[in-house]
This record gives structure tokens, C-alpha cells and sequence, in this order.
């Protein structure tokens, strides 16, 4: 199996299987305890239906949508997720330039393996800085001042990983960034050679934004949950946030929302965008999924922020679905991580393209030419 | 395993995947996607059950119903599907004739691979016409003009092909039409000697209803995907809809209508009838199934149009219930196609026979003298 037999999401998936130590790929493709949000956040598509119209003349279509003050061509932009490099050896700059070509929203990571400031002079297209608050007040200021110097459009604040998710794929295999070698996973990188010696050869792995300030940066393995559970700040509350909101001073959007009356309070804030997130499944399982959330949320903020609805998506048609119920963009971490462990920047690009064809032939088949032809007329549930 | 054995749709596609050389198979077998909407089409019908009147005194029930005024002696016709001779080496010819006998539509793709004419020439039987607005206006005009001269009783107008859909099993084949040999597919056209065999010693694969207005016709090996997404016009619109009904000026249907908002369109430009299709849930994924839609446009228009179901129907069962919600009557390319890979012409007929006994069966069984008996009183939603 290579690249050019990878005609969808579940093909990527089975690629970066076959390429990634099992420990790491677990790391992507695990969710919290029993799985059944991180299911539902793909299944929950499957509840509605499309209905087409027929005989609108629909020769071009224009997929762009305006988010956060930025037009980009494509409804849909790469979540922010951890960790990269440890994916494919060229990490954020695969993905960053991947984004670039399709003029999309690339988000950055606060545990980017690539610096905000190596990105920035990478690309030029619209950026998110997705950050952590941290017990560290003097971390936050620093992450937040290197984002604003380097031009980043939008700040995300992630407020749904207040601890850690008990993802017991990682407990079984013994993950931990960086990687480290035990009994268990030993077998895992030895039967994976090729990520073995990128690894070792490409470029000393690290957490740029992190690592003058705390020994998780560095060298000093940990696993992520440890990471939530020791650096983050569980007393955040809703002050803080409207602080980072008005310390930062430009769009700035809550990642995690998931009720209507944390939506309203993100609105009150002064957010200019809010995440319909679960964190693809990885944190609390058992809670909603954001597409059987989006349309209460829409209905009671859409006209006041930009709804994005992050999770689950695999196909062009789920992408749909959630605009029609008027989401202003999609996101999602998996829907490139697998195409970036397959194949770096041309997996990335290769997955964008797919879901961009795939989101043109779907409109001209729904009957519509632009993002705001798509409405609620066009579902049915079951 | 052969034709004796087939009782229903599972066993007319075991006998036809027995018999097809893999991506042929599976370009019928397929659909877009994750196929979510090709397994719906289905599974719909299991979402209400059937409630049947004893005692009824129903005798030897009356099947026939009414389409493209033409009556028919049993609610269900062959849906028009593109290139048969791929299936069978009689391919149209076929499935004209077995249509012919049972005394129900055939319908003739405008990417058939006998000619108008031809099939014109063999079965009086009723006939459907199948079109594609062509971007080359002289191609629509020449196959609606040539339908007329050729006394075909309806033509409908497929819509909801305006882009090929994603079929990642023809990707994953290699299936392109004519068939070519590839690396990838050699192993699968070896294996089924015989298909190869028929394949090469009838008549030569074309388009024939539009072989002399394109190259796309002769042999230049093509995929259908190309010649839809080259020949297909995606400017298509509501005028030219309506400039095909009143350039044909008989029993006209529009294929592809999901909305209710369409179908009162269609009434508007003049149809007398609608096919409620997904096309088979070859197109968009996630996208509603014909039988969960059924009702809703049957409350819209059905006073004013028919009705025709096309997707999802194998037993009769499901022909019953879409009559009961609306239906004049069903249509089915999937099935048909199975049976015509599996036996030719005698696949069809048998295939056919199973249909009508099935839906004789269970009209006695639900109580129903005529058709006009089933209505939306006999169905219990589960939800």
C-alpha cells in the first residue's frame, strides 16, 4: 500500500498504521476510556440526511468561507494537535506548507515540535496559536507574546483538558514524549526501522514553546496526561480567560465549548469564535458529540461568534452536514495526523485535496455553489 | 450454484459475482463513499412493518398499475442502467425482451450499448427512455427525436448525475469501460475465462445511441466517470428541463428528485411524473433514502404526478410498502442487473417471476384485491 492507494480516510489510517511505532499511532488514533464519545463523533453524521436539490446549474463552486476576519478557500482547517514531529519527521512544517498550498487555517499547537517563530517565517497563510494555561504565569506570558510577535491571527485557548483523559491505549503501551524505549514497546520501534532512524537523524526532537521553561520541554519523558495534570491550571475559571482575551487583543476563540451557557459566556467575554470540541473523544468519554450539539449552539450564538465544529469528520458529506446546520468552518486534528504519518506534506496535501474534491462534487450534487447555499432545508433527521 | 437456485436478490449476486470478473461485478455492487446511503436505501424499508387485513376475500389479487400511460401488469420495472452488454453479451436485448414478457417497462440508458432503433425493432413492449442533457445540445435533440420516431412510451431526465459520484471500489478495481486490461485487474478477467470469451466473440462494445457524436463512443477506453464529468452538463437547469418535456411532449418524468421543493417544480414545467432516486447510492453518500422520503413528496404532489420509487427495493415486500406510502409504482437497476449477469435473458425473466409472485403472495396475504387497496393506513413506523 502506498500514497497514491489512499482514496480516503480510513486509507490514510491503515497507512500511518503500517508506518508508526504502535505506541505513537495508538497516541492519534486512541481516544478516552471505553471510545464511545470519539465513535460517536463520526457516527453522529449518520443520524441525518442530505437532501439534495436538483437542476440549480452548478458549474463552479466556491468553497471559501470567512473565519475570524481571514477568507480561506476551504470550509474546513487543520486543527491544532501535538506533537508532530513524532508523526513524520517533518512535523508542523509539513502540515503548515500543506495548508498553505490549499489557503487554509493551520493550527499551532502549544506543544508544537516546530517553534511559532520557524512557522511564521515558513508561511504566509492564516495561523492559530492554541494555548494551554499553565500554573507557569510566566510560560503563559511568553507563549502569548511570541504568538502576537509572530503574527498569529487567532488564539485559541483549550479549556477542555483540565486533566488529563484516561487513554488507556496509552497506558497499555507505554506511551511518552519523547518516546522511550520500554519492554513493551521495544518490539513496536523495532519492527517501525525507517521512523526509528528519521527519528534519530532529522533533527533533535523538542517542545520549542515550552522548553526554557519547564524540564517537560526537554529531554525528560512524560506522558501527556502527565503533562495536563502537572503543568495546566485546574483553577482556570472564566476570569483568566477574559484576561488572556483582552491580553491578547485580537481574535480569540475558547476550544472545548460544548453547552450553550458556556457559549453565551464565551460571547460575553469577547471571544470572536468558539470550538465545538470534545477533543476528539480524548478527554471526557460519554459526552456529546459537537455535530449532535452544533445546532442549539448556533441557534443561540451564531449571529455573535464564529461556531466552529471540531470532531469526527472523514468525508466531504459530514463536512456538509455540519455547515447546513451552520457551522462557519470545520475542523479536525485526525483528519490530516494520518496522512501526515503516511507521507509528511505530500500525505497532508494529498487528504486536503480529497476532502476539497470531495466537498465540490458533493455541493453540485446537494444543488448548491457557495457555503451559504447550504441551510437546515437541506437535512432531515431520522 | 445455478439459475434454479436463486430465490431472491442475495442469491441472483452470489451467481453473478460467480460470473463477472471483479470490477465489473463491483461497479454494479458499489456505491459513493462509505456506502451508507446504498445500505439505506435498503434498511428503510425495515423501519415499519406491514398490517395485514384477514379475511379479506381477496381472490387472485390485481397487480397492474399505470405509468407513462402505459398500463403494466406488475408494479415494478427495470430501472435504466448503462452499458449491459458489460454484463451479459445480450446485454439490452435482454432485458427488453424479459420486460416484454412480464409486460413491464424496460428503460433504455442513453448509454446503452444497443441503439434506440434496434431495441425499437425487437420489443413492443413499454419502454422508457433515459436521457442526459448533453453540453452538445444536437446530441439531447437527435435521442429525444430518435425515442419519438421510435414510439417510446416515456423518457425521463436523469439529475442527479451532474458530477460523478466518489465510487472508491471502481478506483480500487481499476474499472474503466470498455474494460481494460491493467496489471491490478489481468487476475480477475483471467479467472472468469467465460465472461472474456462472450466478451470477445459478440457484437463490439459502443455506445451506440451516441457513437457517432462522440469518440467517447468508439473504443477509446474511457471510464463512464470521464464521460460524465466531460459530456454531462453541470450548468444544467430548470429551462432545460423544461425544454426537454416540451420538445418531447409525452409522459415525461424527472429521475433524481429528493426535495419536496423539486417536486413541485416538476409538476410546474409540466412532468407527469417523478422517480424518487439516490441513483442507487451511487452518487451522494449521506444522502436520504428514496423510501424515507416517499411520504413527504407523496403529500406535496402525488395528487398531481406519479410516483415512481427507484432504489433500494429486493423483495416485494418493499414494493408494498412504497406503494403504501405513495408509490404508483417501483423501479430497480441493482437486481435486475444481477439477474441479467447471472442468466441473460432467462435471468431477468426469472428474476421477474420471483418479483411478481412475491408481490401476488403478499397482496393476498395483506388482504388487497388491487393496488389502489395498499395506502399509508397499512404501515406502523417502528419510530
Amino acid at each position: 500500500m502506498s500514497l497514491k492507494n489512499c482514496h480516503n480516510f480510513q486509507d490514510f489510517r491503515s497507512l500511518a498504521k503500517r508506518k508508526l511505532p504502535s505506541p505513537i499511532f495508538h497516541y492519534i488514533d486512541g481516544a478516552a476510556d471505553d471510545e464511545i464519545t470519539y465513535n460517536r463523533n463520526t457516527s453522529a453524521f449518520n443520524d441525518v440526511d442530505l437532501v439534495p436539490n436538483v437542476l440549480r446549474g452548478v458549474e463552479s463552486v466556491d468553497l471559501s468561507t470567512t473565519i475570524f476576519g481571514k477568507k480561506l478557500d476551504l470550509p474546513f482547517y487543520c486543527s491544532p494537535t501535538a506533537l508532530q514531529r513524532l508523526f513524520h519527521y517533518d512535523g508542523e512544517r509539513a502540515v503548515g506548507k500543506a495548508a498553505q498550498k490549499f489557503n487554509t487555517m493551520f493550527g499551532v499547537s502549544a506543544l508544537a515540535t516546530v517553534s511559532v517563530e520557524e512557522i511564521s517565517s515558513l508561511i504566509d497563510t492564516p495561523k492559530m496559536f492554541q494555548f494551554y494555561f499553565h500554573k507557569d504565569r510566566g510560560l503563559n506570558d511568553s507563549c502569548l507574546e511570541r504568538a502576537k510577535a509572530a503574527k498569529f491571527d487567532v488564539m485559541a485557548l483549550t479549556v477542555d483538558t483540565i486533566t488529563g483523559g484516561n487513554r488507556e491505549r496509552d497506558l497499555r503501551t507505554g506511551f511518552t514524549s519523547p518516546p522511550k524505549l520500554t519492554l513493551a514497546s521495544l518490539f513496536s520501534f523495532a519492527t517501525k526501522p525507517m521512523w526509528g532512524i528519521n527519528y534519530l537523524t532529522k533533527g533533535k526532537f523538542e517542545l520549542p514553546h515550552l522548553q526554557d521553561y519547564v524540564e517537560e520541554g526537554t529531554s525528560t519523558n512524560t506522558s501527556i496526561g502527565n503533562y495536563f495534570s502537572t503543568m495546566l491550571d485546574q483553577t482556570m475559571n472564566w476570569n483568566d480567560a477574559e484576561k488572556l482575551c483582552s491580553q491578547w487583543g485580537g481574535h480569540f476563540a475558547l476550544k472545548g465549548i460544548m453547552s450553550v451557557e458556556d457559549a453565551k459566556r464565551a460571547v460575553d467575554i469577547g471571544c470572536t469564535g468558539i470550538m465545538v470540541s470534545n477533543h476528539g473523544g480524548r478527554q471526557l468519554d460519554g459526552s456529546r458529540s459537537p455535530f449532535d450539539q452544533l445546532a442549539e449552539i448556533v441557534d443561540a450564538v451564531g449571529d455573535k461568534l464564529d461556531v466552529i465544529c471540531e470532531g469526527g469528520f472523514q468525508r466531504g458529506t459530514h463536512m456538509l452536514k455540519a455547515l447546513s446546520l451552520g457551522a462557519k468552518a470545520c475542523a479536525g486534528g485526525r483528519l490530516y495526523l494520518y496522512a501526515l504519518a503516511a507521507a509528511g506534506q505530500a500525505g497532508v496535501e494529498r487528504a486536503l485535496g480529497q476532502y476539497k474534491s470531495e466537498l465540490e462534487r458533493d455541493m453540485k450534487l446537494m444543488g448548491c455553489t457557495k457555503i451559504s447555499d447550504l441551510s437546515r432545508k437541506n437535512l432531515r433527521f431520522r | 450454484m445455478n439459475l434454479n437456485d436463486c430465490l431472491n436478490f442475495n442469491d441472483f449476486r452470489k451467481l453473478a459475482k460467480k460470473k463477472l470478473p471483479a470490477p465489473i461485478f463491483h461497479y454494479i455492487d458499489g456505491g459513493s463513499d462509505d456506502e451508507r446511503t446504498l445500505n439505506r436505501n435498503t434498511e428503510a424499508f425495515d423501519d415499519c412493518d406491514l398490517v395485514p387485513k384477514i379475511l379479506a376475500n381477496v381472490g387472485k389479487p390485481d397487480l397492474s398499475t399505470t405509468v407513462f400511460g402505459r398500463k403494466i401488469s406488475m408494479p415494478i420495472f427495470l430501472s435504466p442502467a448503462a452499458m449491459q452488454r458489460l454484463y451479459h453479451p445480450e446485454g439490452d436485448k435482454a432485458s427488453a425482451r424479459a420486460a416484454e414478457k412480464f409486460n413491464t417497462f424496460y428503460s433504455m440508458s442513453t448509454m446503452s450499448n444497443n441503439s434506440i432503433e434496434q431495441i425499437a425493432n425487437l420489443s413492443s413492449g413499454p419502454k422508457l427512455f433515459q436521457l442526459y442533457i448533453h453540453k452538445d445540445q444536437s446530441i439531447t435533440d437527435d435521442l429525444i427525436d430518435r425515442c419519438k420516431r421510435a414510439n417510446f412510451d416515456g423518457l425521463c431526465l436523469t439529475v442527479d448525475t451532474i458530477v460523478a459520484g466518489n465510487r472508491e471500489r471502481d478506483h480500487r478495481t481499476g474499472f474503466t469501460t470498455p474494460p481494460k486490461l491493467t496489471l491490478k485487474s489481468l487476475f480477475s478477467f483471467a479467472i472468469k475465462p467465460k465472461w472474456v470469451f462472450d466478451y470477445l466473440t459478440n457484437e463490439k462494445f459502443e455506445l451506440s445511441n451516441v457513437k457517432n457524436k462522440t469518440d467517447k463512443g468508439t473504443n477509446i477506453t474511457k471510464s463512464v466517470i470521464e464521460y460524465i464529468n466531460e459530456q454531462y452538463d453541470p450548468g444544467m437547469n430548470w429551462s432545460d428541463a423544461e425544454y426537454v418535456v416540451k420538445r418531447w411532449d409525452k409522459p415525461f418524468a424527472i429521475k433524481g428528485v429528493m426535495s419536496v421543493e423539486d417536486a413541485k417544480r416538476a409538476v410546474d414545467i409540466g412532468c407527469t411524473a417523478i422517480m424518487i432516486s439516490n441513483h442507487g447510492g451511487r452518487q451522494l453518500d449521506g444522502s436520504r433514502s428514496p423510501f424515507d422520503q416517499i411520504k413527504l413528496i407523496s403529500d406535496a404532489v402525488g395528487d398531481k404526478v406519479d410516483i415512481i420509487l427507484d432504489g433500494g427495493v429486493r423483495r416485494g415486500t418493499h414494493v408494498l410498502k412504497a406503494i403504501a406510502a405513495g408509490a404508483k409504482a417501483c423501479s430497480f437497476g441493482k437486481a435486475f442487473l444481477f439477474s441479467l449477469s447471472a442468466g441473460g435473458q432467462k435471468g431477468v425473466e426469472k428474476l421477474l417471476q420471483n418479483m411478481h409472485d412475491e408481490i401476488q403472495r403478499n397482496m393476498i396475504l395483506m388482504g388487497c384485491k388491487n393496488l389502489k387497496d395498499l395506502n399509508y393506513s397499512r404501515l406502523i413506523f417502528r419510530r
